[in-house]
């Protein structure tokens, strides 16, 4: 998509170049005839295929509804966006602004998960075990 | 009051909003200049160069609707009728008129 977004740019900017110069050289020689239909065309498709481009460049939207983002970022991930600091570091997109919490991991998985749901009795079983078989493995 | 209820069930993320108007006024900026070269070049003058700009702004937010929004503008702005539609056109006027009167008076005057 961004390379056809950059494709139409420079069409677009070559042919807005050229119409800009034929009318300038259209008006310098005939100061007071109509401009010819096809430098009109011409001027009308640059400005539409240049605005496409534009368009097709900018960077994507955001879905702004908290639950369509964030299951947005669930599914993707962190990834790289193209995109290098000078340093060298790839510039990732946003994650989840909760994932310190490690709700994830605790619930049904089988991840200790955020630190207030430790299943604590069955920690301490676990300990018991492990220190009634001598402190091994 | 309901519109408080409902955005108190399905919350908005602040940064995607500022995202996406952010995305919309870039490519505003740049369109209504490239508006202006245009509407100068063809010799516009008085109202037929503010309404040749209407009708740009009005391509241009088609363009952002089919390609950017996938045609689910309400998914993207809160307000799709003010955040898209009119978005930053008052303000891309002066760069219009900026290069509208530049532009004319290096090809036709």
């Amino acid at each position: 998509m961004a390379f056809l977004g950059a494709t139409l740019n420079t069409v677009g900017l070559i042919f807005l170049t050229h119409a800009v110069y034929s009318t300038h050289e259209h008006t310098a020689t005939f100061p007071h005839a109509p401009l010819p239909l096809d430098i009109t065309i011409e001027l009308l498709v640059s400005i539409l295929v240049l605005s496409a481009g534009i368009v097709l460049t900018s960077p994507s939207l955001k879905p702004i509804e908290w639950a369509r983002w964030s299951g947005k970022l669930q599914r993707e991930g962190r990834h790289g966006e193209g995109k290098w600091t000078r340093e060298g570091e790839e510039i990732l997109s946003e994650g989840d602004p909760y994932a310190f919490l490690g709700l994830d991991g605790g619930i049904g998985g089988k991840g200790e998960g955020r630190m207030g749901f430790w299943d604590v009795r069955g920690k301490r079983k676990e300990y018991a075990e492990w220190a009634r078989s001598g402190g091994k493995n | 009051m309901n519109e408080e209820r409902e955005l108190a069930i399905n919350p908005i993320v602040l940064t995607s909003m500022q995202h996406n108007t952010q995305v919309v006024s870039n490519i505003r900026s740049l369109t209504a200049s490239l508006f202006g070269v245009a509407a100068g070049t063809l010799g516009m003058e008085s109202y037929t160069g503010f309404v040749f700009y209407l009708i740009g702004t009005l391509i241009v937010s088609g363009l952002i609707f089919s390609f950017r929004a996938e045609g689910k503008a309400s998914e993207y702005f809160h307000r799709p009728l003010g955040d898209l539609w009119g978005g930053d056109v008052v303000s891309g006027l002066s760069s219009f008129v900026l290069t509208w009167t530049l532009f004319y008076g290096l090809v036709r005057a």
